[in-house]
């Protein structure tokens, strides 16, 4: 499209979008005559878990809302009779005749279909029918039926599995790291209980942090992000924990090969209130240490992860409700060296988030949510060798206030306004070295903080039966404030002097207008044409010094020299669901634009962030990305699963990065698949398959060498500038339930029935990278032998991390 | 400090993942050579040019090929104050085997390939090149229809206030290995950079010196950025010949001096276009291989060309391991 086209439109979009939101606000204000509403919240009749995004459809006028992540739901509609019926996957529909005369609260209980721990249906689910709302790039994974699904090394993953969907990369092989539609892995919102995430991987991010045990909803937002979500300019990852059985007592876990978990779940007060505790921890140190030589090189070193997650809801009344919700985890990695002029190391570091939520319902269409989070990532990093003692630490707490308010005056508007404010503690890399009694002289920089505060208010809004549209208006602001100490600096970067800012005085404020619209437009009961706009700010960055995503990333503000970021979307699509619902397809194009991304300088060193700026080693630069994404699923039956495939182009642009040409970024992969297939043979058996196949990586070569003090140097081709082999990978999986029935005998009659169990167990059977692909993870150069001699060579080499890796994962379930 | 930050996460992987590795082709696309200097200026001593140009990746790596990349016949002047001196070329074909071995250790070339082929670098026997501190030089080069120039200076010496051998104790009841340990009195005065270099000085059974040639090891440039004013203790591996294929290099030992060297210790103070250069250079060489970090060229001085022209501050030391 031509450039002039896209500028207007985005001008266009910042003056009026305002507006034509406020107008909507009084617009709704005027009806609401001889109209009731009902209102209430639909649940499991098992577990009592609230159940997110089910759809409450309403015969009569052919329109359905779907329930809010607390299970709220509110249809306002004039004076009659109403067959309400409630869908939600994996549940029986529940129907109901619904006499309206005044406004009534009706809380829905729904059963479900089928036993746990069957799948019926895998991931990416929807409940409500895509051709329906105006989310375009959204994608809902449901937790319950992953563990079908090939996991490496039986680890079932949040992260992994989203990595299967369209528009979304990962970051290598083994990584959870995901990157979506071109961004960066500090553009994802990773929010759990909707406390941020800042580091959601463990082990150098071979594993999330989610121990999917314990959570219940997933949902990602790639695109067409609504108003109520902000800060990141890529996606939203929104992770809502379980809350636990309010009936009755259960416990479920698993012992893996290089971990174990348990979670416990029950009432409190029955129906009241309920708690839920999920543990996990790896033992492959415990499993190592016995294998490691005493003269080895890794002799006395060790690794492992924990982590807890815990939550409890109380019920106050119909109105009230409150949550309280945490999660802990923690890496601990030692290292002794025992190599000439290795030292010793433990590190330490991991995530704390702690979120209070109040939910009120004010009345039938008015319900507000008020949260209060904790979020807190530290890294650590003690190392000495002999005399020599080094010590790092960084991270970042945030402490967020929040409220939400959803409003539904009629059934053809919902409207969400609200307000958020977070307050930023940044601890940017602060070192601490000594040798001997000499303390190095590193001033410890301030903790950097910011306040970052932002409103919203949008409406979803049918036009006409054909049109609906979801307007929103986000305004935030950013400021760096004291106290700060600022390092003013000559031409090479010395520091000449210093100025000190006051506690509280402003170092540096930003703030703007992220206008964001959704429209959706139905050609007939299967298909639809949506597309959508948004324009997002990013006031965090994350530097990193290594190309993978390591703990020691830091993150930091904006400020003075680091501007927020802009991340701006176009998107479209056509999605139409074929054999009455059972197949849901989509055609998505995007177009982004990225402004004021950061990166490391070339040749940057982690030892130079000392005694300077915190944002002295930066450069700044731009970006885009484009691409089409198409995706196919089948809903339900014997076989579920979906192939997604991605069309995508994704550049960098820095001045002072690759001579200031264009390159690709890490993430650009042209062609991207995913096959994932679930097929439940019988009631005991379960296959799963997952096949991906992706445009090798882009990555950075040396093309000639030359000899300095005899030592080959490298002199590396344009960033980016070089494919490695395409990436793919089989994996299989396939899971054995115990059976559903045991034999009892009754001690009296000595008849012999047949009883339900109460514990079920099951075996889960995987192997990943099947066909033993040697999938490239990074390809060095390296030289053997010597000049002296006559047998020196230079060689490059592909190093590969994972062959065929069986495992086998026992859970059980009571 | 560098070296603590990137071994981490080196040593992790592998600990925990059977990674495996194996031998690819890659077709590298063609790019313009370039020359490279490496040059170096000390006090009481000629400038020493080593003038050479890059290769292809992949190029051959017989004597033949290698000895090609030395580039003979240019006209190299060092400007000291104004005053021009043209430097002559030396050429290892016209030397006689002892004076190969003088050259070796001047230069830290290779003495195998001095023999073997016909190298030429570029100096003076003229004392009026010798280096003085606190003096500023330009260095010009003109060869193969290119140009290529730089400046530096040669920062007044530090001396270290003391140096010794250490046992090490990295395994049990080893009583032979040890570091080089020094105590360096940092200047009052911010902007001081620093190179470590030593060489074993004592002698082989057959007679050879065990070091031909003073060896920088990885990671022994640092400057006063956090150490401005302060007394403080540090202490240096042994560095390896990129060509030796002595068995203490390949053993247990390597890395390690032992009871009985004598080193020959050379504390260079530079400046710090000079600093840029070997940090970013050891970086370079050090990260072969490692994914953890992002590839990055090597700072130079030179424009018009790659490489070092480094001015250089000299404090000489010796410790004898017992």
């Amino acid at each position: 499209m031509p450039g002039y086209f896209w500028r207007r439109f985005r001008t266009d979009m910042h003056l009026r979008l305002p507006l034509s939101g406020l107008a909507l606000l009084f617009a709704c204000a005027l009806h609401a005559q001889d109209r009731f509403t009902v209102s209430g919240y639909v649940n499991d009749s098992t577990s009592g878990e609230a159940l997110i995004g089910a759809s409450v459809f309403v015969q009569e006028i052919q329109k359905g809302v779907p329930t809010n992540t607390y299970g709220f739901y509110s249809v306002t509609l004039e004076a009659g009779t109403y067959t309400f019926v409630v869908r939600y996957i994996g549940y029986a529909d529940l129907q109901r005749t619904v006499v309206l005369n005044a406004d009534r609260k009706l809380n829905l209980l729904l059963r479900p279909t089928v036993t746990e721990m069957k799948s019926v249906e895998v991931v990416g689910e929807k409940r409500v029918s895509n051709t329906e709302s105006t989310a375009m790039g959204r994608m809902d994974v449901d937790v319950q039926k992953l563990q079908t699904l090939p996991a490496l090394l039986g680890e079932v993953d949040i992260l992994k599995t989203i990595q299967y969907l369209p528009g979304v990369k990962s970051n290598g092989e083994g990584n959870s790291g995901f990157y979506v539609r071109g961004g960066g892995p500090d553009q994802n919102l990773i929010l759990l209980d909707e406390a941020t995430v800042y580091n959601a991987s463990h082990l150098f991010g071979f594993f999330s942090v989610f121990n999917a045990d314990a959570v219940k909803n997933i949902e990602l937002i790639k695109g067409g992000m609504p108003a109520n979500y902000g800060g990141r300019t890529a996606s939203v990852l929104d992770i809502t924990m379980k809350e636990g059985n309010s009936k009755e007592f259960h416990g479920q876990g698993g012992i893996g090969l290089i971990s174990s978990r348990l979670t416990l779940e029950g009432p409190i007060v029955k129906e009241k209130s309920s708690f839920i505790v999920s543990a996990r921890r790896t033992y492959i140190d415990v499993l190592t240490k016995p294998l490691i030589n005493k003269d080895s090189q890794f002799a006395g070193s060790g690794y492992y992860f924990y982590d807890i997650n815990a939550k409890a809801n109380y019920r106050l009344s119909d109105k009230d409700r409150f949550f309280l919700s945490g999660y802990f985890g923690r890496d601990v990695f030692t290292l002794k060296g025992n190599e000439p002029g290795s030292p010793d190391f433990n590190i330490p570091w991991g995530n704390a988030t702690v979120s209070g939520r109040w939910n009120h319902v004010f009345g039938p269409k008015l319900f507000m949510n008020t949260t209060a989070t904790f979020s807190d990532y530290k890294f650590r990093f003690d190392g000495g060798q002999d005399e020599f003692k080094f010590k790092l630490f960084s991270g970042i707490k945030d402490y967020g206030l929040k409220v939400d308010l959803s409003q539904y005056p009629n059934v053809r508007h919902s409207l969400k306004y609200g307000a958020q404010l977070i307050r930023h503690i940044y601890t940017p890399s602060t070192v601490d070295v000594s040798s001997g009694d000499t303390e190095f002289n590193i001033d410890t920089p301030s903790k950097l903080n910011a306040n970052e505060l932002a409103v919203y208010a949008m409406d979803e809004f049918d036009i006409t039966d054909q049109l609906r549209m979801t307007a929103g208006v986000r305004l935030s602001a950013f400021a760096h404030i004291g106290s700060f100490r600022e390092y003013l600096l000559d031409d090479e970067g010395n520091a000449t002097g210093t100025r000190d800012y006051g506690a509280g005085s402003t170092v540096k404020a930003y703030q703007g207008l992220e206008p964001r619209l959704a429209l959706r437009y139905r050609l007939d009961n299967t298909s639809s044409l949506k597309a959508s706009y948004n324009r997002n700010l990013q006031y965090v960055h994350l530097a990193s010094f290594s190309s993978i995503g390591l703990p020691t990333d830091v993150w930091i503000p904006s400020g003075k020299n680091v501007k927020p970021q802009v991340g701006t979307q176009y998107a479209a699509g056509y999605f139409r669901d074929f054999a009455d619902h059972l197949f849901e397809t989509s055609v998505e194009v995007y177009y982004k634009d990225m402004e004021n991304l950061i990166e490391y300088a070339e040749g940057a060193q982690p030892q130079d962030n000392g005694n300077t700026n915190y944002d002295a080693q930066l450069v700044f630069g731009n970006g885009y990305s484009y691409g089409a994404e198409l995706f196919i699923k089948k809903r339900t039956g014997k076989l579920t699963g979906w192939v997604g495939y991605t069309w995508s182009k994704t550049m960098r642009k820095f001045p002072d990065i690759n001579d200031g040409k264009e390159f690709p970024s890490r993430w650009d992969r042209r062609n991207d698949l995913s096959v994932v297939a679930s097929y439940e043979l019988n009631k005991r058996w379960t296959f799963g398959a997952t096949f991906v196949y992706s445009t090798g990586q882009a990555t950075t070569l040396p093309v000639q060498r030359y000899w300095i003090e005899q030592r080959l140097v490298s002199q590396f081709s344009e960033r980016n500038g070089f494919r490695m082999a395409p990436y793919h990978r089989l994996d299989l999986a396939a899971t054995l339930l115990n059976k559903e029935t045991k034999r009892k005998k009754d001690p009296v009659t000595g008849e012999v029935t047949e009883v339900p169990r109460k514990y079920r167990s099951s075996w889960t059977f995987a192997v990943y990278n099947a066909y033993n692909r040697s999938n490239p993870y990074f390809i060095y150069f390296d030289t053997e032998g010597s000049i002296g001699n006559g047998d020196l060579r230079v060689v490059a080499k592909q190093v590969s991390l994972f062959s065929v890796i069986p495992s086998v994962t026992w859970n059980f379930h009571f | 400090m560098k070296r603590l930050a990137k071994t981490f996460p080196l040593l992790a992987l592998p600990v925990l993942l059977a990674s495996c590795e194996k031998e690819i082709t890659v077709d590298l696309p063609d790019t313009p050579e370039r020359l490279v200097v490496e040059g170096t200026i000390e006090p009481g001593r000629p400038p020493f040019i080593i003038l050479t140009r890059t290769q292809s990746y992949f190029a051959p790596t017989d004597v033949n090929t290698i000895a090609s990349i030395f580039v003979g016949g240019a006209t190299v002047v060092v400007t000291d104050n104004g005053v021009p001196h043209t430097l002559q070329q030396i050429c290892s074909g016209d030397l006689t085997e002892e004076e190969i071995q003088q050259a070796a250790a001047l230069t830290g070339l290779d003495p195998a390939l001095l023999s073997s082929a016909n190298i030429c670098i570029y100096t003076s026997t003229d004392a009026a090149t010798f280096g003085v501190a606190g003096h500023t030089y330009r260095l010009d080069i003109s060869a193969e229809g290119k140009t290529l120039s730089s400046t530096t200076s040669i920062p007044q010496p530090v001396p270290l206030d003391s140096v010794w051998f250490k046992l090490a104790e990295q395994r049990p009841n080893d009583d032979t290995l040890g570091y080089a340990w020094a105590r360096l009195t940092d200047p009052d005065t911010m902007g001081n950079s620093y190179r470590w270099m030593a060489r074993r000085i004592s002698h082989r059974a057959n007679g050879e010196t065990e070091d031909p040639t003073f060896i920088s090891p990885l990671g022994t440039t640092f400057n006063d950025k956090y150490i401005n004013g302060l007394t403080f203790d540090f202490n240096a591996i042994r560095g390896r010949q990129f060509y030796s294929d002595q068995p203490e290099d390949q053993n247990d030992e390597a890395g390690f001096f032992k009871v009985g060297d004598t080193i020959a210790v050379k504390f260079l103070s530079i400046g710090r276009k000079e600093y840029d250069f070997y940090t970013t250079y050891d970086n370079n060489v050090g990260s072969t291989g490692d994914i953890f970090s992002t590839p990055a060229n090597v700072k130079t001085n030179i424009d018009g060309g790659l490489g070092i022209w480094a001015g250089r501050g000299v404090y000489m030391d010796t410790i004898i391991c017992r």
